[in-house]
């Protein structure tokens, strides 16, 4: 399966990020990240499945959140940042 | 015992406070701390309470309620974000010292708008007189010592047309009054969550929106930085999270909500009516109730004569009744009312006071009036 991670600022973020998807019939895992990421250490993400970026970045938009960078997550454990 | 000093601390709580502080302790890592299961269900634990406070207090951002160890810690943040040495602070007559001693020790210019106990209308008055010098104001939604219900929507409504920036203590308002962060357009809220939240001691929120932090640490997030992020909740949430205290207070916050707080209102002021009415029948006693039961909480202080308030506690207290008494950490409302000298004992109502409790309390109350001559001999 391959998965998108919406980086989060903080753990609180990533939460209310994953409640906003959820109210929107998106499913949706708080984690740490599991690949790399270079950011300023220590964040958080929402994993969402590959079909759903779209819905959940309009979700996102109508909840007037903003989210950080995108991250594609590969069955084979490693990932790449994407462009949203 | 009968125990009728909620006002400090709600003792009794609903069962499920302590199961949850309890499974805490079993089951709960730190949240946002790591990926792992007991990492991540404290941190579904801590967001499901900042939900509950949000929802309870019209908060439309569970990001904005900060877990702090009690209410002074939170009135600790929100007046030293606020207020520096000579900043000209209004405060009403009726704060606690959680209020004062902070402002006292950075050196603020501190006006009082003094005004007469249980006479809202003398509190607004006190307030308008004052606000033109004013460059930050305080105010206490419910005086600890005598349940007086201030009118904070008035008063921030001045400070809102004044851009004035101000701060409520509601530490014995939470869980009972109605609270609206929104509506009020208060610049911060501070609460305990161990007396009218019904959750463990060691909690509090503060509900904010920014400021200066009181202390810097771990946050688990933008850990290579060396400086604190400037986003809530971790701005203000350096160190591990009270786990077992979050988790009743979740569980506290549920029960209020369930119950509502204008019931739990009106509970505790039919409650306090009845012990007022009570008291006024024994002979010697000084009550300070309100003319208005509209502007009383469920707190009621009494003295015995020009008897010393501690003794008459103490003697309470020997027969199972437990209530406070002296200046309760107010001397500033003691000074209003007129009692500074002698204090009041304070009883303070949760909701699981009965009137039997109350019966009891006040049988014992004038049996010690009776004898009071006999027991200081």
């Amino acid at each position: 399966m391959v998965y998108y991670l919406i980086i989060c600022r903080s753990l609180t973020y990533a939460q209310r990020t994953a409640r906003v998807l959820e109210q929107a019939g998106i499913s949706a895992i708080v984690m740490r990240p599991p690949v790399k990421i270079p950011e300023k250490g220590c964040v958080y993400c929402v994993k969402i499945s590959e079909k759903r970026l779209r819905d959940a970045l309009i979700a996102l938009n109508n909840a007037g959140m903003s989210h950080g960078k995108i991250y594609i997550l590969y069955a084979d454990g490693t990932g790449a940042e994407v462009i949203a | 015992m009968i125990y009728l000093d909620n006002a400090a601390t709600t003792l009794q709580k609903p069962y499920a406070v302590a199961e949850a502080a309890q499974r805490a302790i079993r089951k709960m890592g730190s949240p946002g701390r790591g990926g792992h299961k007991s990492a991540m269900l404290a941190s579904e634990t801590a967001y499901n309470c900042r939900e509950l406070a949000a929802e309870l207090f019209n908060v439309p951002n569970p990001e904005n309620i900060i877990f702090t160890m009690n209410a002074t810690h939170a009135l600790n943040i929100a007046i030293k974000s606020l207020a520096r040495q000579g900043t000209r602070v209004l405060i009403s007559s009726f704060e606690h010292n959680s209020v004062t001693r902070p402002l006292y020790a950075i050196g603020a210019k501190v006006s009082v708008a003094t005004s007469k106990l249980f006479d809202p209308e003398d509190t607004v008055r006190a307030f308008e007189d004052r606000l033109g010098s004013a460059e930050l104001v305080i105010i206490n939604h419910t005086s600890n010592v005598f349940g007086y219900k201030l009118p904070i929507e008035k008063v921030a409504s001045m400070c809102k047309n004044a851009g004035i920036p101000f701060i409520v203590d509601a530490s014995q308002s939470a869980g009972v009054l109605n609270i609206d962060y929104t509506a009020l357009g208060a610049d911060y809220i501070a609460m305990p969550g161990h007396k009218g939240l019904y959750g463990p001691q060691g909690t509090g929120i503060l509900i904010a929106s920014g400021g200066r932090t009181l202390m810097e640490g771990g946050t688990g997030s933008n850990s290579r930085l060396p400086e604190m992020p400037d986003f809530l909740p971790d701005r203000f949430e350096s160190g591990t999270h009270n786990m077992p205290g979050i988790a009743g207070l979740a569980e506290g916050i549920k029960f209020v909500k369930k119950l509502g707080t204008a019931e739990i209102l009106k509970r505790e002021q039919a409650l306090i009516k009845f012990a007022a009415d009570g008291l006024s029948q024994i002979k010697d006693i000084k009550i300070f109730r309100s003319e208005n039961p509209e502007n009383q909480t469920g707190v009621l202080s009494f003295n015995i004569g020009s008897e010393p308030s501690e003794l008459v506690a103490s003697e309470l207290s020997k027969r199972g009744i437990a209530v406070r008494a002296g200046m309760h950490c107010a001397p500033l409302a003691h000074r209003s009312a007129g009692t500074y000298e002698q204090g009041t004992v304070r009883i303070s109502l949760s909701v699981f006071n009965t009137k039997f409790e109350i019966n009891r309390m006040l049988d014992a109350v004038e049996v010690i009036s009776k004898n009071l001559n006999k027991i200081q001999k």
